[in-house]
């Protein structure tokens, strides 16, 4: 078990994992940023492979982590086990027209809901941390962390 | 025509060869080439070379050696044991070999047999590289080998360089030269790893240019000690792979391909097809340029991977000869040479990049003939 990495000249960055029941996975980074997954099933001479850009490198990444609770949304789920097992959830969404021109102390985020927000991405530039005063605008998109009860009220209060 | 037009008209029908070469996703270099061989002094004489074209292709010769020059990261290479030193020996006295004695055969004088073994030896990095990719080979055990071949294969033309230009220069101050290079450019690049590192990960132009700088400096001290640039070039890329290989790569990616295109279609418009010996010789040159790499294909995939099948693999991606092989006959082959290798990277690139993508097909095909079913 355990990854067995290789350096292939012209290429990029080789990992192969063979997994107990004799699976052979291999994972090459190219420096273009692109992934090619292979796998190759055990005494099977064929091989499937799979060429994924890095956004979908990412996604899959996350899928197989167990991080995404529901695929369809842009959440993760992260778990440190380590820490009695604390669960935290960082969620995105997009504002709409009715919070439009709020702030977040005007919303009072943090204390009906427990939520923080983490990041605002307008128009392609990103506000990581944003002060108390800012005021939210129609399309913004927020980045939301919390534990997932707090997560669920926040888009009772204010997504719904 | 000469000078700009020329070059403009070239590389116009370049970028419809590309165009249609990505369609149907197939490479692209045997058709630069054979695009050169229509319009040059073979064909309709439309375009000839000039000064400007002659500058932009070795351009893009210093360019393609830099890349590949970025791919011999010595920690790497150090590293690589048995398998690495044995499929890479194999493939050299194999083909080396069945390259000199074909020479030998139809009649060509001693040095330029050693020219056509070493382009009958040198498969093409680029076809080989690019068809494990776009066919998705990657998985596969054979291609590691095939892809270390490929270094072995760069490795070995840095000695045929050297022992090119000793024909020139003794062989003691070329080597004593590029000790001394190396073990600058080496020691440099060695001591401001972390900083060259920061500064090729920089997103402004400073990186870009100090790419160019170090290929046009490699020519000014070429030029001074009359060591070949191209050894230079490779001895900085391999210098600068300690640091930022994957960034540098990114940035001299604009250069190779544009200059590098130049160099193919001028390669073939400058081959005069006049000194071309008869057809039967020509034919016998690529079919046996094409069963060589076969056998030391065979003989690898037994060797290694312990299946003779496995040698099916090896060979439908080296059977191409490219960049290297031309770049072999350019710099020092007689015209009695260049039309063969010209021919020879046309004919082979094209078969190559057929049994690169259909390389499993083949390899079952010959299995069931094999157990008679």
């Amino acid at each position: 078990m355990g990854f067995f990495h290789q350096v292939l000249p012209g290429i990029g960055t080789k990992y192969e994992l063979e997994t107990e029941s004799g699976d052979l996975i291999s994972v090459i980074f190219m420096p273009n940023g692109r992934v090619q997954l292979y796998t190759q099933p055990a005494r099977c001479p064929d091989c499937y492979a799979a060429d994924l850009n890095p956004m979908e490198s990412r996604r899959l990444g996350n899928v197989l982590t167990g991080a995404i609770m529901e695929a369809e949304e842009e959440g993760v789920e992260i778990a440190f086990s380590a820490l009695a097992d604390l669960r935290i959830v960082v969620h995105t969404y997009i504002i709409r027209d009715q919070l439009s021109g709020k702030s977040i102390t005007d919303l009072d985020i943090r204390s009906r809901t427990g939520v923080t927000i983490l990041a605002v991405s307008r128009d392609g530039k990103n506000t990581v941390n944003p002060r108390p005063d800012f005021r939210f605008m129609s399309g913004d998109a927020v980045v939301v962390i919390g534990e997932s009860d707090q997560i669920r009220t926040f888009e009772q209060e204010f997504m719904e | 025509m000469e000078g700009m037009e020329g070059i403009a008209i070239a590389l116009a029908a370049c970028v419809v060869v590309a165009l249609i070469c990505r369609r149907y996703a197939i490479p692209p270099i045997p058709f630069y080439i054979i695009t050169g061989l229509l319009l040059g002094t073979a064909g309709l004489g439309i375009v000839g070379t000039s000064e400007i074209s002659e500058w932009i292709a070795h351009m893009g010769l210093l360019f393609l050696l830099f890349t590949m020059g970025l791919h011999l990261h010595p920690g790497e290479v150090a590293k690589r044991r048995g398998s690495f030193l044995i499929a890479g020996t194999i493939d050299l006295v194999i083909n080396f070999a069945a390259g000199f004695a074909v020479a030998l055969i139809i009649g060509l004088p001693f040095y330029d047999a050693v020219v056509l073994a070493g382009a009958f030896y040198i498969s093409s990095s680029a076809i080989a590289l690019s068809s494990l990719i776009d066919n998705r080979k990657l998985g596969f055990r054979e291609s590691d080998t095939v892809i270390w071949m490929m270094v072995f294969e760069d490795i070995m033309l840095v000695a045929l360089l050297i022992l090119f230009t000793a024909q020139d220069v003794s062989p003691f101050r070329i080597i004593g030269i590029i000790i001394c290079v190396a073990a600058a450019a080496f020691a440099c690049v060695w001591k401001f790893q972390s900083r060259l590192w920061q500064f090729f990960a920089r997103e402004d132009e400073l990186p870009i240019l100090a790419v160019f700088l170090a290929v046009v400096l490699a020519v000014a001290v070429s030029e001074l000690t009359g060591v070949p640039d191209s050894l230079f070039v490779i001895i900085l890329g391999s210098a600068v792979s300690l640091a930022a290989a994957d960034r540098a790569e990114v940035v001299v990616r604009p250069f190779r391909e544009v200059f590098l295109v130049i160099f193919f279609v001028f390669f073939g418009i400058s081959v005069s097809l006049s000194g071309v010996p008869s057809l039967v010789i020509l034919t016998s040159v690529i079919v046996l340029a094409l069963i060589s790499k076969l056998f030391s294909g065979l003989v690898i995939g037994k060797a290694i991977h312990g299946r003779i099948y496995s040698g099916i693999d090896i060979w439908a991606d080296t059977a191409s000869r490219g960049e290297f092989s031309i770049l072999l006959a350019l710099l020092y082959g007689s015209s009695a040479v260049v039309p063969i290798v010209a021919v020879m990277v046309v004919v082979t690139s094209c078969v190559g990049s057929f049994t690169g993508k259909y390389s499993t097909h083949i390899r079952r095909w010959c299995g069931h003939i094999a157990t008679g079913k």
